[in-house]
């Protein structure tokens, strides 16, 4: 009898420990955070003593509850924030802090990679956690993986949670664009997921110029796209750099070509196309923008502008990391993308060669038309949340807070999102869910101009307060801020987006529907074949031609059958 | 018979681990299979109840216009490969045979085996670099000597001979090794035997020493040719971009983006499958050769 208790003794050791080191590697996070927050849980204010009541849109959990999630953690958050936020890490910071000692609930991460949501290391890692059914709490997805969780009854109705507990200024947030963001995630009525509010506005284009490049050749800001190229042409010919060497290129672009940095997209819609968006055509119905006749021009533009040698050879193998090193050494003078680009990647150009001098402009079309500037939905992440999950209004509240947070009346702006005393990092990105009001941005601006006709800045509050401290400690000669003075400085981006404002040229993608069976199926490998075949015809590896070869192509492989979908989607809200 | 079974129980003791670990890897997963005849979504599971569609995913691979192409490029690459996989390292392996100062033929053995334990994804890292057409070694060569930049990894024309000559660099000095291995086995008394009948270096090399290798060159020729099909995933993914999908997107990659990253289990699996077939026809062809040519078995 002796003999068999022995074994099978060690063998319920054994596989005790190896469920506890299976199982340490999840928890091991959360407590650390746990007793965190008791050292530092004194020092705090406000939280609410009040405790779990129903429906308090911030009320705390008593005792605390544990939730999941899993992340990326971009280049800015590696390389920018975390080095200038020394004792916080990803699983120990800030936000992790708040969210703990205010509400209760105590955060870790399942796993996360480096990249961004878009990257494909995410996705990859995403889709095998999805299929092996061993969901975190709580999931990042975009709208087609959100829809196979739904449709396979995987995660929570937040509906009713969402009514309950979102708070005041989060339905605000929610509903400014009118219904289009909560709709996205609504399946049959029901709301599948709180939706990763984003603004649309976010998405507009400018063009990035080195003025001082400018300046140098004696060349005024581009009018027109002619403009443009030939400004392409002084850069690679004339030494803007000054270093005797023809070693210049013009435009920063990247392999991925649809990005809010070193993009496409501001240059395409000079040429009226306006590619990897639904937009409405002359005859009402709606039409994936890379397939119309307008793109070829586009394409047969850079096409042109890659044999001159304007675009970097190597572009179709860099990412945007690798191409933010070429702006970070002074070789690029012209970058499309969104109002942010100052605070990367140019600020890297800006810190090693003071005189280089970023300047947003409109950007500007072929034609004597106007070119309209695409602002693409931009809700396109959902945070869902795993079925079995005891508290799936918790995700509200962190929603609740972190808005509140940073965009309330009380806000501690400065402290958990840009603070100043960490060089203007962007810590907001310590928390696992990050939306944003939408117009937050051109407002601040707007008022900040506002206070400077006045000359008086005593008038402003809140976020544009802490954005003119920054503008001030910039003038003071805290170069760290420069990017503040790109965006909200006197000749700051944002006059570029009051002038598309004014002039109408602002064109909202049209469709912002639950994504349609068959883009379920086949979107992703039409973005592929998309990309392949623009960067090869950039690269002058086919002919431009090839174009409408490829238009055929998506059409056949269910582009026609998508459009048709996204058409009666189209119809059915129009009614 | 008792006795012989006795003795020969330790031998499959010993070969007991790869069998598991064949089962468990590559026997039990193709159950799997199944998935290339659904409309998988991955979050029902495996078990879960899946939609059937018959041939659909098949249908849908055949009319991708990259299918054709990627399968072209896996067929050329791996042939490429193999071909020089297996002449590179038999020439190499004579003329280190020829050499009589052994510490010169050691230290040259060890050198050329090196590159074969590097991981490409080491290798890529360090050819992405050599490569480069702006700053990148080989192109500052070829631009002192007056030549025009070569785009290696990114034009269509360069990138699968790139991918062969870098392959074939990576691993010929293993198979020299082997096939050392087999000329270290030949009767010493026959090349004496030759030079007393006045046959020269050449003449003992073709009539002794190839020869003596048939049987090993044969069975690495078997052996390789199970990877007609496989082109090499971890070089391809770490060298090829957009650009070059057309050169050198091979049938592993291709899985990879429909599976991995688009989320098409089923396409992804059917691919897979398709190649499989594909691949045990073209082995039990040339295992037939083998037999029928070489009179070699395996079994």
């Amino acid at each position: 009898m002796e003999k068999r208790i022995i074994p099978t003794g060690l063998s319920a050791i054994l596989i005790g420990g190896l469920l506890l080191t299976a199982c340490s590697s999840q928890t091991g996070v959360s407590s650390s955070t746990v007793s965190s927050t008791g050292e530092t849980g004194s020092v705090v204010e406000t939280g609410n003593s009040a405790g779990a009541e129903d429906a308090d849109p911030f009320g705390k959990y008593e005792p605390s509850v544990k939730m999941t999630f899993a992340r990326t953690v971009d280049n800015d958050l590696n390389d920018n924030i975390l080095p200038k936020t020394p004792g916080e890490t990803i699983d120990k910071n800030r936000w992790l802090d708040l969210y703990s000692k205010d509400l209760g609930i105590d955060i870790s991460y399942a796993w996360s990679v480096r990249g961004g949501l878009n990257d494909d290391a995410y996705t990859q890692k995403l889709n095998v956690t999805i299929a092996s059914g061993d969901l975190p709490d709580v999931l990042i997805v975009n709208r087609t993986q959100l829809k196979q969780l739904a449709e396979s009854d995987m995660i929570v109705d937040m509906t009713d949670y969402y009514d309950q507990y979102a708070s005041k200024l989060t339905k605000e947030v929610y509903n400014s664009e009118g219904p289009g963001i909560l709709e996205s995630a609504t399946f049959d009525g029901r709301l599948m997921a709180v939706p990763y509010a984003d603004a649309s506005v976010e998405s507009t284009q400018y063009l990035w110029l080195r003025k001082d490049w400018l300046d140098k050749l004696n060349l005024e800001p581009p009018k027109t796209m002619q403009d443009l190229r030939k400004i392409a042409s002084a850069f690679i010919t004339l030494d803007p750099d000054g270093n005797g060497k023809n070693d210049t290129y013009a435009m920063a672009i990247t392999k991925n070509l649809y990005n809010g940095a070193m993009g496409v997209e501001g240059f395409f819609a000079g040429y009226h196309s306006y590619p990897n968006m639904w937009v409405k055509k002359d005859d009402g119905t709606l039409a994936w923008g890379s397939v119309l006749p307008e793109t070829k021009d586009a394409l047969r533009a850079l096409s042109e502008m890659y044999q001159a040698g304007e675009i970097d050879p190597e572009f179709g193998i860099k990412d945007g990391a690798k191409m933010a090193e070429l702006v970070a050494a002074g070789k690029l003078g012209i970058d499309f993308g969104e109002q942010w680009n100052p605070m990367y990647p140019l600020i890297s150009n800006y810190q090693n060669d003071p005189t280089a001098d970023w300047v947003g402009y409109p950007i500007v079309s072929a034609d004597d038309k106007l070119p309209k500037v695409p602002q693409k939905f931009r809700t396109q992440w959902y945070y869902a949340v795993r079925k079995d999950y005891a508290n799936p209004e918790a995700v509200v509240k962190l929603i609740n807070l972190h808005l509140e947070k940073n965009w309330g009346e009380n806000n501690e702006f400065d402290h958990y999102y840009m603070p100043a005393e960490n060089e203007g990092a962007g810590v907001w990105k310590f928390s696992p869910v990050t939306p944003a009001p939408t117009n937050k941005n051109l407002e601040a601006f707007n008022e900040i101009q506002k206070a400077r006709k006045l000359g008086d800045m005593s008038i402003l509050k809140g976020e544009p307060a802490i954005i003119q401290k920054n503008l001030e400690a910039f003038y003071a000669g805290d170069t760290t801020q420069w990017g503040w003075e790109k965006i909200y400085g006197p000749d700051g981006v944002f006059n570029a987006l009051n002038g598309y404002i004014e002039n109408g040229q602002v064109m909202r993608e049209e469709f912002v529907g639950a994504p349609t069976p068959t883009m379920v199926d086949k979107q992703s490998s039409l973005r592929t074949m998309e990309l392949e075949m623009f960067v090869r015809i950039i690269m002058g590896d086919v002919p431009v031609d090839e174009f409408d070869k490829f238009v055929d192509n998506w059409n056949a492989l269910g582009g026609a059958q998508m459009t048709k979908e996204v058409n009666e989607w189209y119809q059915s809200v129009k009614k | 018979m008792k006795h012989r079974r006795k003795r020969e129980l330790p031998l499959h003791l010993m070969i007991l681990p790869s069998m598991i670990l064949l089962l468990c890897f590559s026997y039990l997963p193709m159950g799997g299979i199944i998935i290339a005849f659904q409309k998988f979504i991955p979050a029902k599971g495996l078990f879960g109840k899946q939609k059937w569609i018959g041939f659909d995913n098949f249908i849908y691979l055949f009319q991708l216009p990259n299918f054709v192409s990627v399968l072209w490029n896996t067929l050329f690459i791996a042939i490429m490969k193999i071909i020089l996989g297996l002449l590179i390292p038999i020439v190499v392996a004579i003329l280190i045979n020829e050499v009589k100062n052994s510490a010169l033929k050691r230290s040259i053995q060890t050198a050329i085996y090196l590159p074969h334990f590097l991981s490409w994804v080491v290798l890529g890292g360090i050819f992405i670099d050599i490569l480069a057409p702006g700053d990148g070694l080989i192109n500052q060569i070829i631009k002192a000597f007056g030549g025009q930049p070569i785009f290696f990894l990114g034009d269509n024309k360069w990138f699968p001979l790139t991918l062969i000559v870098t392959e074939s660099w990576k691993s010929f000095g293993y198979g020299t090794i082997v096939y050392l291995a087999a000329i270290t086995g030949i009767d010493l008394s026959l090349y004496e035997a030759a030079q007393v009948d006045g046959a020269n270096r050449w003449n003992q090399i073709w009539h002794i020493t190839l020869p003596g290798m048939r049987m090993v060159i044969v069975l690495l020729m078997v052996l390789s040719l199970g990877n007609v099909l496989n082109a090499g995933f971890d070089q391809v993914f770490n060298l090829y971009s957009p650009p070059v999908y057309a050169s050198g997107d091979i049938i592993d990659t291709f899985v990879y983006r429909i599976g991995m990253l688009e989320a098409q289990f089923g396409v992804a699996t059917a691919v897979g499958l398709f190649k499989s077939v594909i691949s045990l026809t073209l082995i039990s062809v040339s295992y037939w050769f083998a037999y029928k040519f070489a009179d070699y078995q395996l079994f």
